[in-house]
């Protein structure tokens, strides 16, 4: 009897989950459902303590990082190589935010940006905790989604790790519970993330955070992934 | 258009400061002049134009670019020449054993100890240092945004973000200095160096951390990491390097660890990509030479010996086809000779080591951030280092590679 309420409850509740609609993504863009995920990490950097669960309310990403021909659609005067029309744009953080806005779109904050790199478990890397150089797109240099293996993060995304790195919209601030004293944290640099696979492989990991200036880039090549609300 | 308008500029410029220039070497050799010549020649270039309080430049922009400084120039690899020339003069003075080349490795000896000063903490090593109050304009334009004014040393600001590169430049630099050239004295000092600067790694969970706390772009050697096959390497030299010059059991202990407990003696193995064939990066084989190098001289584990060969065969199967056109090539052949005994310089091999060269001087435009937002564009001469060769050159002499009369 009880086994047979078990199987009653599980059937109802996949039918429960099957009857929710899950929105459509706008062209170029996947769906990230609301929910708790594991953020931070306990092996990196200082600023990625404590490891915490996170949650998010739904949302839409882009698949890709935002190429140059897209970038030049919103700003006619930015210039880039013919050659590179379908490479990733590396901008400063208010002509991201100013693009991410045009477009009807935002720039994702740092828990949206690594839920939809990891997903829900934790990982290392979008694809899972081991690295090979065949996963990943070497910098801006190459074109986007061109890496051998072509791996997508657990909701579709390409080239969380490696390519450019991208703008979040959030200051670097230390995570609640984090003691550990920097300098920088507060409002003057903004936090980019998935690093540009030019600098070791460790910066690539999907909870790794670096601080840059937000309108002095130098020569980081940072670039933008927006994210759109779901109404 | 500039040949004219920047006379007047120059013009003045050498009035006022013809003491800086007055130093400057302006003598160049012919490329037909024998090897010895033409290193004679590039040394004292390089120790006339490049030394900047005994560190080395390996890009120098001269006046009137270079504005009120009598050097300026990309820095971010600074280490490398600098290491570069104290090997050399530590393979020198070990053929010579006069006394004014030693001072002169001691001096550049000082100067990695003056960029572990600059930054105020102990074992933290800068990439490179200016003695200057204000920022200069280079910074704004060449490398990351690293530079930092000094609180321990007043006057002078420094680049930080250390590498993994950089790293090895300092365990080979150094421990080659303390192997042929460094007196007792020298020998402690060598030895206290590398115990801050290896040591604050291990503390760091085998980290390269910078000023503010976190690991730096490149400086990653952490177990618990992601890393590069050759950052595994380049960390058993360090630490193999490390215990044998201060003689403390904590970077044996560390190094036993690292192989036993994380296997750090396979992963190194693949130090060298070897395919596809165009990811293949003799900038990385540099590191890989330098490591291969000081750790086959000491270990004497035959298992250990063994991976390590493996790795040293694995660059060689690129190596023994590569043009020698960089001077770390022909060094890249020097080394495997040394480490394996194999006669490998054909005549062909031997003619490109007599054919070694340095740099040209050239003369382009910079383009100076000016302090409203504007650019500047400025011609001016520039050098890059002529180190690597003078490197190979005296190694190649202390190995009975290159003959004193080419």
């Amino acid at each position: 009897m009880k086994s047979g309420l078990t199987l009653l409850t599980f059937f109802v509740h996949i039918l429960y989950l099957t009857g929710q609609e899950t929105p459509t993504p706008p062209e170029g863009m996947v769906y990230v459902p609301a929910g708790e995920f594991i953020m931070g990490s306990t092996y990196g950097d200082p600023d990625e303590r404590p490891q915490q669960i996170a949650s998010t309310k739904a949302y839409f990403i882009d698949k890709y990082e935002v190429s140059n021909t897209e970038f030049a659609k919103f700003d006619p005067t930015f210039k880039f190589p013919p050659e590179k029309k379908n490479n990733a744009a590396v901008v400063t953080w208010s002509k991201a935010d100013a693009y991410a806005k045009w477009a009807g779109k935002r720039l994702p904050t740092e828990k949206e940006w690594e839920k939809a790199a990891r997903g829900i478990d934790g990982r290392v890397f979008p694809w899972g905790d081991t690295y090979d150089n065949t996963y990943v797109v070497w910098d801006q240099k190459e074109t986007r989604g061109t890496s051998i293996a072509k791996p997508a993060s657990p909701y579709g995304c390409y080239d969380m790790a490696g390519g450019v790195w991208e703008w979040t919209s959030d200051w670097y601030k230390p995570y609640p519970g984090n003691e550990v004293p920097m300098e920088q944290y507060g409002e003057t640099y903004k936090v980019m993330r998935g690093g540009s696979n030019f600098n070791n492989h460790s910066f690539i990991r999907t909870s790794q955070r670096y601080y840059v200036l937000p309108e002095k880039i130098h020569v980081y090549p940072v670039g933008i992934r927006c994210v759109k609300d779901i109404d | 258009m500039f040949k004219y308008s920047l006379l007047p500029l120059v013009s003045i410029f050498i009035f006022i400061n013809h003491g800086l220039l007055a130093q400057k070497v302006n003598e160049f050799p012919k490329k037909t002049d024998p090897l010895y010549k033409k290193v004679e020649m590039f040394d004292r270039l390089m120790l006339g134009n490049h030394w900047n309080e005994g560190a080395i430049m390996q890009h120098v922009i001269f006046p009137p670019a270079g504005l009120e400084q009598p050097i300026i120039g990309s820095q971010a690899d600074c280490l490398d020449p600098t290491s570069e020339m104290l090997a050399a003069y530590s393979h020198k003075y070990a053929i010579t054993g006069d006394p004014k080349d030693r001072k002169i490795a001691n001096d550049i000896f000082e100067a990695i100890l003056k960029l572990e000063k600059v930054t105020g903490v102990d074992g933290l090593v800068a990439r490179s240092f200016n003695r200057t109050n204000e920022p200069l304009w280079h910074e704004e334009v060449f490398w990351y945004h690293e530079w930092h004014q000094s609180s321990s040393m007043p006057g002078y600001r420094w680049l930080g973000d250390l590498s993994a590169d950089k790293f090895t430049s300092i365990f080979y630099g150094v421990g080659t200095f303390w192997e042929l050239c460094a007196d007792d004295e020298y020998k402690k000092k060598a030895a206290g160096l590398l115990d801050r600067f290896i040591g604050r790694v291990v503390d760091n969970n085998f980290k390269l951390t910078d000023l503010d706390g976190k690991m730096t772009l490149w400086g990653n050697f952490c177990p618990n990491l992601p890393h590069q096959e050759l950052n595994s390497l380049e960390m058993l030299a360090a630490l193999k390097v490390t215990h044998h010059i201060t003689g403390k059991e904590r970077y044996n202990a560390a190094y036993h660890m690292l192989i036993d407990r994380y296997h750090y003696d396979d992963h190194q193995i693949n130090s060298k990509i070897l395919f596809p064939k165009e990811w293949r990066n003799v900038g990385d084989d540099y590191h890989a030479a330098r490591s291969l190098y000081m750790i086959m001289r000491l270990e004497t584990d035959p298992n250990l010996l063994n991976k390590y060969r493996m790795n040293l065969n694995r660059h060689w199967y690129d190596w023994k086809d590569i043009e020698f056109t960089w001077e770390s090539n022909i060094w890249f052949l020097m080394v495997y000779k040394v480490l394996t005994g194999e006669d490998i310089f054909t005549e062909l091999k031997k003619q490109g080591i007599k054919d070694m060269w340095g740099f040209e001087r050239n003369t382009r435009e910079f383009k100076i951030p000016q302090k409203d937002g504007s650019f500047k564009l400025v011609r001016s001469e520039e050098e890059r280092t002529a180190a690597a060769m003078i490197r190979n050159y005296w190694f190649g002499r202390y190995y009975g590679i290159i003959d004193e009369k080419w």
